[in-house]
């Protein structure tokens, strides 16, 4: 039941998804995906014809407009001018000037097929104020805008969460308190604060930590030679086949997909805190910076084929698909599943946060105690400890924490870390390094894995195949 | 005084006989008033009417004997102590429960072996106590009760306010509460919006039992859990204090680029009452953004020199206390148990031992929050909660059973918000700033 619920979800994430890509890498990676006429306004709605548009990938035909935020914020534009009642739409209007005998006009629909409009925040630093990733809706760029530049007005009463959108407050409120947390003793929670007091004091908590520690240890020992780390540890456990899981839905056992990666999608899952967003941001900058020296390669991942584009915020929603534009940050959990695995794929996709996160961590004042291994811990305590009403929260929150066999496997980006944050912290290396890397790498892989000749990608993500792998994510790109 | 009727029992092993006997009891009082007729008093007559329901007959045979204590009726002490005694149990009702650790703090004070109870108390417990026990014991009393998590709540939000934009905190944290406190707030400070900043926790453990062993546990699961929320954490006991007015800076390793919090939960009523001043002005010095204190709401201080008065305030405190405890447990708790084993050192404390006569630092002289004020205000001002605090906390109180409230500061005078539990104001929460 909640397998089938699940599916259909991510069914319709990836229908409403925003993932784009450049024109270029866009063809070069699905030559057979892109329209002749899809060049205006650089957006890339896909071949296969849908009904709808992905979001923030606009018809080039269609119409931008560009609304105040006055007009934005405003929920009864329409007021009668006689008692002053306010209305969301102007037909509302029309019927209720008929009770004052006023002369009325409802609008008919325009015979001719309409015009095409799509939206642009009026936000500058937004992401969709560029006409390119304009919203298709009315409704969706309002509450885009509320959200993300709006006062938060809303509050809930239970846990004081804050919403700027009245929807979205009340969708939190139906299931806020109903949200279960489970510790890895086992205990299961009703309140959040409970369970996180309980867990700082648990002593699975303790025992976890010390094997963590080991396995980093491990894994740093090894030094050297980031191949190693980047494709060894995670790879060595893993077969090519596993690697197209990454699309797989979740509808495969629940306990060996989510148990060994709660941690690594937490990262990606991430928590609606700001906090985690930055760090996100700052992760996915990094990305970005690797783009474009990436885009000859055979990027079966569409997580790896950036673009050029700046605001941190675009890479958000690309990464974590459509689900940004139409929900809070807080919703951002809901999206990244589908993209990533729950299986080891899904730890070496842990990688490339890890890798950048460093790399960004340079930048700001180290702290002593600041280690990538912690931010990603702290990044999987705050994952699994969110309440997000998605389906990914019932899966999520089953098997909160990661068992004892993720130790070995989430050393191995772990460990890597600590290497590459000694490229990251050299002030002249640029991501051109890292890139010259990846010949490297794959070599290492192939003769690491020894699956005979696939080529793997830089992440270690898999073949190029992936992207074709049947079930939801045909037609995802 | 004849005292070969009553030996201090620690747990008197009665059984269900004690229904009948309170019946008994009941009649054997208006039976006994006209042999009582050689004492100055009668007792049924005189005794005042406690606001409690009807049927309560602890309040009334406590206080009786009080009074008989402070006016040196020996005959009459005799009497009720033994009455108490066959109606009290630790096992029992609300009634019988504070009737058994109350009749101990009575007998200790009419034999003057109040230091000596107090100390085998002590001991006792101190045998018993494990980091297990201590951190089951106080996370559920943390679950079913918001007693301590309200002022937790509290002051972590002054505490966060406070420290808005600071990178290097440093928090004194002087209570017993474990570092109960604190998993909270290290996750508000991993999720800040800016660079999480880096936290040293200085605890000034409380307990009136030494528990180095069980706070070393507790640092290292601090240390642990501020490693997973990616908070830079440095962790500090400071152990084999005495006196809390032995604290100063030095001692607490503060230093000059630190952002302070001083975080005192239940920890002013442990000194002295002389030496409160000093140790508020040893604040001063450390020179916080803000000084937290949560405080029970009772006075056993203005009136210790005034037996009655201070054991009508004790009872009073208490029965609430016991009443809230019966109403959150299960019945059959042992927590709730260990927790009202606590009590009857404290009330020994107040009541059977002279001020500054015992091991130092475990005064249990409690004040009203009122009261705290006004030695506040000497070096402090009062700060607000702000509304968003004051959202969490309600919240809180949503997440617990009925019956809790809060209660706003009242006039100019008040500061701080008090929990109230039934209409009545248990626990009081207040932050200050230089």
């Amino acid at each position: 039941m909640e397998i089938q619920s699940c599916i259909y979800q991510l069914d319709l994430l990836r229908r409403e998804s925003l993932i784009t890509m450049p024109e270029k890498m866009a063809e070069e990676a699905y030559p057979n995906l892109i329209d002749e006429n899809t060049i205006r306004s650089g957006s890339n709605p896909p071949a296969v014809k849908k009904k709808r548009n992905l979001p923030g990938t606009p018809d080039p035909e269609a119409e931008v407009i560009a609304l105040s935020p006055k007009t934005l914020m405003a929920t009864n534009r329409f007021l009668c001018e006689i008692c002053g009642k306010g209305f969301q739409r102007d037909q509302n209007l029309q019927l209720h000037r008929r009770g004052h005998n006023l002369p009325w006009k409802l609008k008919q629909r325009t015979s001719k097929e309409p015009r095409k409009r799509v939206y642009v925040c009026p936000e500058k630093a937004c992401v969709h104020h560029h006409p390119s990733r304009a919203l298709g809706d009315l409704t969706g760029i309002k509450k885009h805008f509320c959200r993300k530049h709006g006062e938060k007005k809303w509050k809930c009463g239970k846990c004081s969460k804050r919403y700027a959108v009245q929807s979205d407050w009340k969708a939190h409120s139906k299931t806020c308190g109903t949200r279960e947390y489970r510790c890895d003793c086992g205990t299961v929670f009703s309140r959040r604060d409970s369970f996180v007091t309980h867990r700082a004091f648990c002593d699975a908590l303790a025992e976890e930590t010390a094997r963590m520690k080991a396995v980093s240890n491990m894994n740093t020992a090894v030094a050297g030679n980031i191949n190693y780390h980047f494709m060894g540890t995670p790879l060595g456990h893993s077969n090519p086949q596993n690697v197209p899981s990454i699309f797989k839905p979740i509808s495969s056992n629940e306990d060996t997909i989510i148990n060994p990666t709660t941690r690594g999608l937490s990262l990606w899952i991430g928590h609606g805190s700001q906090g985690q967003e930055t760090m996100i941001n700052n992760n996915l900058q990094g990305i970005h910076q690797l783009g474009p020296l990436c885009s000859g390669a055979t990027f079966a991942d569409p997580l790896v084929s950036c673009s050029n584009i700046s605001p941190s915020d675009y890479h958000q929603n690309w990464v974590f698909g459509n689900k940004l534009s139409s929900s809070n940050s807080e919703e951002l959990t809901s999206t990244s599943l589908p993209l990533i695995d729950v299986k080891e794929a899904g730890t070496q996709l842990l990688s490339i946060p890890s890798l950048y996160e460093t790399q960004h961590q340079s930048n700001q004042t180290p702290s002593a105690n600041m280690s990538a291994t912690a931010l990603l811990q702290k990044a999987a305590q705050i994952g699994s400890t969110s309440t997000d009403p998605s389906f990914l929260g019932s899966f999520r929150l089953k098997c909160n924490d990661s068992r004892v066999q993720d130790g070995n496997k989430l050393g191995g980006p772990y460990g890597s870390n600590s290497i590459l944050s000694n490229l990251g912290k050299d002030a002249e290396k640029t991501a051109g390094d890292l890139f010259q890397i990846h010949p490297a790498k794959r070599r290492h892989a192939e003769i690491e894995d020894g699956s005979g000749g696939e080529t793997r990608d830089f992440l270690g993500v898999g073949t190029v195949q992936p992207i074709c792998h049947p079930s939801s994510f045909n037609g995802w790109i | 005084m004849d005292t070969a009727l009553f030996t201090p029992k620690e747990a008197p092993l009665f059984n269900s006989n004690q229904q009948r006997n309170v019946k008994e009891a009941m009649e054997m009082q208006s039976i006994n008033q006209p042999q009582n007729s050689h004492t100055s008093t009668s007792i049924s007559s005189d005794s005042i009417e406690l606001p409690s329901a009807s049927g309560k007959w602890a309040p009334r045979l406590l206080l009786e004997c009080a009074r008989a204590i402070s006016e040196n009726d020996s005959g009459k002490i005799h009497l009720l102590l033994w009455r108490l005694n066959e109606l009290a149990s630790p096992y029992g009702d609300c009634d019988q429960k504070l009737a058994s650790y109350f009749l101990q703090a009575l007998f200790c004070k009419a034999t003057d072996s109040g230091q000596r109870c107090y100390e085998t108390l002590a001991a006792v417990a101190e045998k018993r106590h494990s980091f297990d026990s201590a951190r089951k014991l106080i996370l559920k009393f943390q679950e079913v009760s918001p007693w301590m998590t309200f002022g937790h709540v509290a002051s972590n939000g002054a505490i966060l306010e406070a420290f808005e934009g600071e990178t290097k905190l440093h928090i004194i944290d002087i209570s017993n509460t474990l570092c109960t406190q604190w998993p909270i707030l290290l996750e508000a400070l991993a999720t800040r919006n800016d660079e999480t900043p880096h936290l040293k926790l200085t605890v000034v453990d409380t307990a009136s039992t030494v528990r180095s062993v069980v706070m070393n546990e507790v640092g290292q699961r601090m240390q642990k859990f501020a490693r997973l929320m990616g908070v830079p954490f440095e962790f500090n006991v400071i152990s084999g204090l005495y006196h809390l007015g032995e604290l100063t800076k030095e001692g607490l390793g503060v230093q000059e680029d630190e952002a302070i919090a001083v975080n005192c939960i239940g920890a002013l009523r442990k000194v002295e009452v002389e030496e409160r001043g000093a140790i508020i002005r040893m604040f001063q010095s450390l020179r916080p953004r803000v000084v937290t204190v949560v405080e029970e709401e009772a006075d056993f201080s203005s009136s210790r020199d005034d037996f009655v008065k201070c054991f009508e305030e004790c009872l009073k405190f208490y029965t609430l206390y016991f009443e809230m405890l019966e109403e959150s447990f299960f019945p059959t708790s042992n927590d709730r148990l260990t927790l009202e084993r606590e009590c009857s050192r404290n009330i020994v404390r107040v009541l059977a031992c002279d001020d500054g006569n015992g091991t130092e630092g475990d005064s249990e002289r409690r004040e009203r929050g009122s009261q705290w004020s006004e030695r506040l205000k000497e070096a402090f001002s009062p700060v607000g909660f702000t509304d968003d605090v004051m959202d969490d906390v309600k919240s809180l109180l949503k997440r617990y059973r009925a019956g809790w409230g809060l209660l706003l500061p009242q006039g100019d005078r008040e500061s701080g918000i008090h929990l109230t539990w039934k209409e009545e104001p248990l626990v009081w929460a207040s932050a200050w700033k230089p």
